[in-house]
């Protein structure tokens, strides 16, 4: 039974201008971003109506030809690692956490979340140093371990929502069948808590891949992310915007259609979760 | 929650790292050396292997950004990583890494150099800390006005040689399309900080009572008053929409563009605005020496140096990295090869290929620089330790003044008041 | 959510599963943490090192020290205005979708593009949006002959500048989560009020809006939380002017830290931070045990 009066449309009109305007609002500076990596450096910021044909592929030509594409190779290579790190590490802690009876599960999570409010100006030094008596600067390894202090976190807290969501009976069956609990976990309660799964994968490696201050701190010319690399196209007497542009459509676009691929799988289990 | 062992183990391990030092490196010559990103340090990168042929001796070059170089820099020498033997080294950071016990002195280095009386004076004197020299100038810009012949011709102004006359001819030719002047005005002791001490020397105004001897902050004279209440008119009146956030970049691009028609600056950003790869108005600007006032006349100084780290896994190495960069044949070839009029050996000025090259920008660009250059004095931005701190403070108060968020009178006291605290500590 | 009972050796599988997360967390995230503590007590600056003194200097000194007070005030103001604009705007776009633009397929993905872009090109690109000569927008009205008021010269402006920035750039979290949330909200619910006689409007705020609240608080929360430690925006956008106007206190950690060389000051008052965010999550920690408890 719908209404359709005019009122109702009048309304509903009012609803789909808005959406319209927080659509341009969210793909403007996009389209803004777009322009700049295609526009040479004379006519970087003229308005495009006035020169609409001023375009050039320079300056994707030089950031392909610098040190950029290693960099994202290299934030790929920590990013993803971190993220199968932090799921091999956190999910059986989450399961446990969630599963198993004990007091002090408020600390336990309330712990959780403190890890991600430190601000990280106050333990860049600590870090930076501790980094250095172990001999983890510039190394892969390090930003590894560095991401996963991040990342864990992060997956150990929403695997643990996802977890209480799947009923305890399932696991007392598979127990009952005489599986052991590490069984029960993989055959029977992963596949069940799937969408918790991909969007704590996914949601982990995007909080590395956008990570600016571990990079900068642990890292040197070898293993340079990046949102680091972003920086180096500030120089010291000039900016160069439009390798700058490209940059971060380059660092953008392949996070892209990993967001949308596993949009279903976040808004499921996120669902889930907030439901309780 | 942890055990008291754990946390004194967690100090020990954070405060004794800083005297550890390195030790555990391989022993191989092999210099690594990290600069910051500009024109002639992309140029020194590329020249690497001319060295690594002539001495055998691998290097490991990183150029990165500013702000990168910044933190980094900072975190390898309070961890005395010994991950960098050479590194890029600002006149203005001398005397606080020194303090820190963060280089190695080149004394010995610089008078082992064939023809060290070639660089120019004023560049090596910003490397000396009591007896001793610690790092080589390789790159000086100074302060020069860049404005639009056109523009000025169609008002019938000559260009501004005092800043008096600069806010006349600002008048003369500010419209709704092009305004008058753009100069950085963002916070900060290389952003405000490096061109405000032009105007404020330039009516006589001084940071302390009598440097170095008598570090008496004098900040809210009378003169730099006046310096100021200039600073702010120019910009207030005459700059375009925004400009008391504008940093460099910011400057660049309205002089690129077209919507400013006068800056002073350093060298290395009037001479972007004179480049016809990214300028559009590169024909029709000029560049002069800045505007003087009742004063003098006091062009900006910036001037950056090579150093060895006091941690370098072989400083012999290193200092001979240094000896080459800094060396009149390798300084011609990037003066050659890169946007690079910043050298800092008087020779090669009068190199014909040289000449030819910067000529192309404008016929007396050279020596205009140098004229610059040697009216510049060597402490334009203080040399002290605590200058970081000291151009905060005073950057600060001056754009609140410019931001109209505080009287110039009040800014000035209150920056004055906080040079005395800093110094003070 | 009661637990499955356990054995003795399912126990030790249970501590088992817990000892590598535990451990890694300990190791990678709170040593570093610890480090920051023990900092705080110290006098140790980058230059001077550190002379062996140690009590609670620092934040005696903090109580006095007005710039740190001014920018708690700087902080509020933006965590303040970007949560209640993040909030606002990522539930009227997640509404929108569940309930207005239902066919909008393609719009999801699209909304969710500025959650990728790094924060430091985020800060660029609102940087060269808020210079009026480099801005299109600028240029946009120009042509019709309005000048767009510079935003980075006045506190109001640059505050506002950086929560623009926050908000686009970081929206699409909270309106992902709110989505979620919706679709286990069955719209009938309002049809069911609608055909009560009120209108459509009145009974999302009337049923769906308070079903949303436990997820929008703890949305707000989380958010609120990311909003204290505020750094590339101001660091690229504003170099923490017009003045000292947008020195936020995270923000004034690092110039204490990285510019004074005060590293042992700059911990302290990361240190606050820290224990005010510790605050601040344990309510979220205790509304999302009610949760997942009720």
């Amino acid at each position: 039974m719908r209404d359709q009066s005019i009122s109702f449309r009048v309304k509903r009109g009012i609803g789909i201008a808005m959406m319209l305007a927080l659509l341009a609002f969210s793909l403007l500076p996009i389209l803004w971003t777009l322009i700049l990596a295609l526009r040479p450096a004379t006519h970087l910021f003229e308005p495009i109506w006035s020169s609409p044909t001023a375009l050039t592929l320079d300056n994707i030509a030089s950031i392909a030809r610098s040190d950029f594409p290693r960099a994202l190779l290299n934030s790929f290579i920590t990013a993803g690692a971190s993220t199968l790190l932090a799921l091999l590490l956190g999910v059986p802690g989450a399961f446990a956490l969630s599963k198993r009876r004990f007091s002090g599960k408020f600390m336990a999570s309330w712990l959780l979340l403190l890890l991600r409010m430190a601000p990280p100006v106050g333990f860049v030094i600590p870090l930076f140093l501790f980094y250095v008596q172990a001999g983890l600067i510039d190394t892969h390894i390090g930003l590894i371990f560095a991401y996963t202090s991040l990342t864990l976190p992060f997956v150990v807290w929403s695997m643990w929502t996802s977890f209480n969501q799947i009923p305890n009976e399932l696991v007392e069956a598979g127990l009952m069948d005489g599986a052991s609990l590490w069984q029960v976990l993989r055959l029977i309660v992963l596949p069940a808590a799937r969408p918790g799964l991909v969007a704590a994968g996914v949601l982990s490696f995007l909080l590395a891949w956008n990570d600016f201050f571990f990079a900068l701190v642990i890292t040197r010319s070898s293993t340079t992310t990046a949102p680091v690399a972003i920086m180096n196209f500030v120089s010291y007497a000039s900016v160069d915007w439009g390798a700058i542009a490209v940059a971060a459509i380059a660092l953008t676009l392949p996070t892209v259609p990993i967001i949308i691929i596993a949009n279903k799988y976040i808004v499921q289990s996120l669902g889930g979760a907030v439901k309780g | 929650m942890f055990t008291k062992r754990r946390t004194v183990l967690a100090a020990a391990l954070m405060l004794g790292t800083a005297l550890a030092g390195p030790g555990a490196f391989a022993q191989q010559t092999e210099v690594d050396v990290l600069l910051f990103s500009m024109p002639s340090t992309l140029g020194l990168q590329k020249l690497a292997p001319d060295f690594e042929a002539e001495t055998g001796i691998k290097t490991n070059i990183e150029v990165v950004g500013q702000d990168v170089f910044e933190s980094r820099i900072t975190l390898s020498f309070t961890g005395g990583t010994g991950d960098i033997d050479v590194v890029h080294t600002p006149a203005i950071q001398v005397q606080r890494w020194v303090e820190a016990g963060w280089l190695a002195p080149l004394t010995q280095t610089l008078s082992g150099m064939p023809d060290r009386d070639d660089i120019i004076p004023a560049t090596l004197d910003s490397f000396k800390v009591g007896d001793d020299h610690w790092g080589i100038p390789f790159f000086a810009e100074t302060g020069l006005l860049a404005y639009r012949k056109d523009l000025l011709e169609a008002a019938g102004k000559q260009p501004p040689t005092t800043w008096e006359e600069m806010l006349d001819v600002a008048a003369a030719i500010h419209s709704p399309d092009t305004a008058g002047v753009v100069m950085r005005a963002a916070p900060g002791q290389g952003f405000n900080m490096f061109v405000f001490p032009m105007i404020m020397r330039a009516y006589g105004g001084e940071f302390f009572a009598d440097y170095p001897d008598d570090l008496t902050p004098t900040f809210n004279s009378p003169e730099t008053l006046s310096a100021l209440d200039v600073y702010i008119k120019l910009l207030g009146e005459y700059g375009p929409n925004g400009v008391s956030s504008f940093n460099f970049p910011e400057v660049v691009a309205a002089m690129q563009a077209g919507q400013a028609a006068m800056t002073v600056d350093g060298t290395s950003i009037v001479s972007q605005a004179v480049d016809p790869q990214k300028s559009r108005f590169a024909d029709q600007i000029e560049l002069a020496l800045p505007p003087a006032g009742p004063a003098e006349r006091a062009p900006a100084l910036a001037v950056h140096g090579l150093g060895v780290s006091a941690s370098a896994k072989d400083p012999e190495a290193a200092a001979k990295f240094v000896a080459w960069a800094t060396s009149k044949e390798t300084m011609t070839k990037l003066a050659l090869n890169e946007a690079y009029p910043d050298f800092t050996r008087a020779s090669i000025a009068e190199d014909p290929a040289v000449k030819e090259k910067y000529a192309g920008i404008q016929a007396d660009f050279l020596d205009l620089r140098i004229a610059a250059l040697q009216e510049a004095r060597s402490d334009y931005r203080p040399l002290l330790p605590t200058w970081p701190e000291l151009g905060a403070a005073m950057g600060e108060n001056v754009n609140a003044a410019l931001n109209g968020m505080m009287e110039p009178q009040e800014a000035l006291d209150a920056a004055n008041e906080e040079m005395g605290y800093i110094l003070g500590q | 959510m009661t637990s499955v009972r356990a054995s003795a050796a399912m126990d030790r599988s249970y501590k088992l599963m817990l000892l590598p997360a535990s451990l890694a967390v300990g190791i990678f995230a709170v040593a570093p943490l610890v480090g920051m503590f023990v900092l705080s007590f110290t006098d140790f600056h980058l230059i001077r090192g550190w002379s062996g003194k140690i009590g609670l200097q620092n934040f005696l000194r903090l109580a006095g020290d007005a710039r740190f007070l001014s920018s708690i005030y700087v902080m509020a103001a933006l965590s303040f205005f970007g949560v209640v604009a993040q909030v606002v705007i990522g539930t009227a776009i997640a509404v929108g979708l569940d309930r207005i633009v239902k066919s909008w397929r393609f719009a999801r993905g699209i909304f969710v593009i500025p959650f990728a872009v790094p924060h430091i090109a985020v800060a660029l690109i609102w940087l060269s949006l808020f210079t009026p000569t480099l801005s299109p927008i600028t240029a946009f009205f120009a042509t019709f002959g309005i000048e767009v008021p510079a935003m980075l010269t006045s506190q109001t402006g640059a505050i506002a500048a950086i929560v623009i920035a926050d908000t686009w750039a970081t929206t699409p979290f909270v309106m992902l989560i709110v989505l979620a949330a919706l679709q286990g909200i069955s719209p009938d619910l309002d049809e069911a009020a609608a055909m009560d006689g009120a209108t459509r409007i009145r009974s999302f705020f009337l049923i769906t809006l308070p079903l949303l609240y436990p997820t929008l608080l703890m949305v707000a929360l989380f958010r609120f939380i990311e909003t204290l430690k505020h750094f590339p925006l101001i660091f690229v956008m504003t170099s923490g002017g017009p003045g000292r106007a947008t020195q936020a206190t995270n923000y004034y950690a690092y110039v204490q830290t990285f510019q004074s060389s005060n590293v042992a000051y700059g911990a302290a008052i990361a240190v606050f931070l820290f224990i005010f965010a510790g605050i601040i999550s344990f309510y979220i920690a205790r509304s999302n045990a009610r949760l997942s408890d009720a």
